[in-house]
């Protein structure tokens, strides 16, 4: 008889000694392709306790299920600005700085930000910024800005992402406007602006930008900058640059929630994450910003070169929450595209 | 022996009315269509009137507000579009498919189940698998450029990918085996002797092909208009990867309201309007087929 390989490891797992779970488990919820197998596996291995990990793809999808009531999760992964939804709707715990001592590692300019004031429920899992991309194979034009891509001369040779708060943020900022001030009138103030910009874009994509890129169908691209690492460790001609008017940056945060059961294992692993070396393979595997300040020490000098990863200056910006305006961006945006 | 089948006679099975026999071995079939498709779409339609709180759950209330939204132009012309993209790829089915699927009607058994078996082949792989297959053929570094330009029949690549004929290349190739099926299923069950009358009465091959053979396959057609046209307005996944998410469907903005935007109520609202539809294209295409077979 044959058996398909996947059955047999199903059958692997269920025979395998559950001697483990006496340690603990700790039910994490975080990003798809964002977290290392290897990490999870380092961290069972040394603590005895199980993970299991559940993933989403968006900020959006998180809590909604978590409004939800649905799952019980005693570790989440939002960005900044769903920790501050979560933290405002009471449905974190606060941490406990005694059972964190690795805390000490991460850069404290990316603590306590508007999105958790007091630094109390949330730790930096990962950072990036919005930038553009260039292929300056075949852009030889200096770009700085957005209004320096957005231009007729580059129609059909943008890719950007498929998200509409980003669009307007980008537009927000051409305008000198800030990235947070998302009123109607404002939106009113960018709508000419983003009605030209939008004719000019050949692919939205916020899943791989860098295909189309990679690909050679398009030159310049505004992307999530770890995106942007990858294309750069592939080809250096891909140059990232740091929009001039300013760049929305994204600090993406481990929490507990409130009803979480095993806070202790939870802890745990938030502090074995903070550690230099296991943060290290983070870095490796995903080439964002490191908070850890240690584990960036254990970079080699090409990661730390990554000019996607370790962008010099900009004026970066965290998202705040903006409610029900949501909805009028997300009206706004498709009324433009589909407008074409 | 013939005691029994005499006693058999009288309760024909089909005389009877339904016996528990008979539920039960509905019963799943019942429960299914209660689960996933009666109760969803009756939650659909009490999240169509509700309203989205600040975070993006359902406050229970009852408002017309989602409603009148969709009579929005923005989504109106979004709707119109879809019905524009779906019916010419429905049209572009039916022009393709329709003589394969006759030749596959009109071949010898054994080579007739060899046809079929290579229409059905592509369903072995994922669909998501398939679509980035064309888009390995169609990008500007593709497979297809590539061919173009080493038989120097273009200088400059085309730009293929990203555009709306990407899209309905893309619609077209993932429901052109739902509409050759279908009619397939109608030509083979054609009666031959009919055409032959038709040209034995002095009809020439354009007047028993419109006037014998499309009226026979007619269910056929129907039934692959409704399986191509029906999917393909609420197609958002080939929008997005092979036409670079630039030009919204209906599918599109739906998805939108549930992930991005978390409204929900007016998602719901979007779908309630989009079956009732369906269901009005199912109604008109059974009156049609109803007064064509009278």
């Amino acid at each position: 008889m044959k058996l398909p390989i996947s059955s047999l490891l199903a059958l692997s797992v269920l025979l395998a000694p559950s001697a483990l779970t006496a340690a603990g488990v700790v039910n994490l919820f975080g990003w798809s392709e964002y977290v290392p197998q290897a990490v999870l596996d380092g961290f069972t291995a040394e603590t005895g306790i199980k993970v299991n990990f559940e993933t989403f793809a968006s900020n959006e999808e998180l809590l909604s299920k978590l409004v939800a009531g649905g799952g019980a999760y005693d570790l989440v992964q939002p960005s900044d600005y769903a920790a501050e939804v979560m933290i405002r709707r009471q449905m974190l715990a606060p941490l406990d700085p005694a059972k964190l001592p690795n805390l000490k590692n991460i850069d404290p300019a990316l603590m306590r930000l508007p999105h958790d004031p007091a630094g109390a429920y949330t730790v930096p899992y990962m950072t990036g910024t919005v930038g553009i991309v260039v292929n300056t194979g075949k852009v030889h034009e200096p770009i700085r800005g957005y209004r320096d891509i957005f231009q007729p001369k580059f129609q059909n040779r943008l890719v950007v992402l498929n998200d509409s708060r980003e669009l307007v943020t980008w537009a927000l900022y051409a305008q000198g406007l800030a990235a947070n001030d998302v009123t109607p009138a404002n939106l009113a103030k960018v709508r000419p602006l983003l009605a030209e910009w939008v004719k000019l874009v050949k692919v939205f994509d916020s899943d791989s930008p860098k295909t189309a890129l990679l690909n050679g169908d398009v030159d310049i691209g505004v992307v999530w900058s770890g995106e942007a690492a990858i294309l750069w460790t592939q080809d250096r001609k891909f140059q990232y640059v740091l929009p001039a008017e300013g760049a929305h940056q994204f600090v993406d945060v481990l929490a507990i929630p409130a009803k979480a059961k095993n806070r202790d294992e939870a802890h745990a692993f938030i502090n074995y994450i903070l550690r230099p070396e296991v943060s290290r393979l983070i870095s490796a595997a995903f080439p964002y910003t490191n908070p850890n300040l240690a584990a960036r020490k254990l970079l080699t000098p090409e990661e730390l070169a990554n000019p996607a990863s370790y962008p010099k200056g900009g004026r970066l910006e965290t998202f705040r929450d903006i409610g029900k305006t949501a909805t009028v961006i997300d009206k706004l945006v498709t009324d433009l595209k589909s407008a074409l | 022996m013939s005691a029994d089948a005499s006693a058999a006679v009288p309760s024909g099975p089909d005389r009877r009315p339904p016996g528990w026999r008979a539920w039960a071995l509905l019963a799943p079939m019942v429960l299914w269509l209660l689960l996933f498709v009666v109760v969803p779409a009756a939650i659909l339609f009490v999240y169509s009137f509700c309203e989205r709180d600040e975070v993006g759950g359902v406050i229970f209330t009852f408002t017309w507000e989602n409603y009148q939204r969709v009579l929005d132009p923005v989504y109106l012309r979004i709707f119109l579009r879809s019905i524009g993209y779906a019916g010419l790829t429905t049209l572009l089915c039916v022009v393709l498919g329709y003589p394969v699927a006759y030749y596959i009607a009109r071949a010898g058994e054994q080579r007739r189940n060899q046809l079929l078996l290579l229409v059905m082949v592509p369903f072995w792989t994922s669909f998501l698998i398939r679509t980035y297959a064309w888009i390995t053929i169609l990008k500007q570094e593709g497979l297809l450029n590539g061919l173009l330009q080493s038989l120097h029949l273009t200088v400059t690549p085309l730009s293929l990918l990203y555009t709306p004929t990407a899209v309905v290349i893309g619609l077209v190739y993932a429901y052109l085996p739902f509409m050759i099926l279908p009619i397939y299923g109608s030509a083979e069950k054609l009666d031959h002797a009919l055409v032959e009358a038709a040209y034995d009465l002095g009809a020439g091959p354009l007047r028993a092909f419109s006037s014998v053979i499309i009226p026979l396959t007619m269910p056929g057609i129907a039934a692959g208009t409704l399986l191509v046209f029906v999917p393909a307005i609420g197609m958002f996944a080939i929008t997005d990867l092979m036409g670079g998410a630039k030009v919204p469907m209906i599918g599109n903005v739906i998805q939108n309201q549930f992930m991005q935007a978390r409204d929900w109520p007016f998602g719901a609202a979007l779908g309630v309007v989009f079956m009732l539809m369906f269901a009005l294209t199912y109604v008109l295409l059974q009156r049609r087929g109803a007064r064509l077979a009278a």
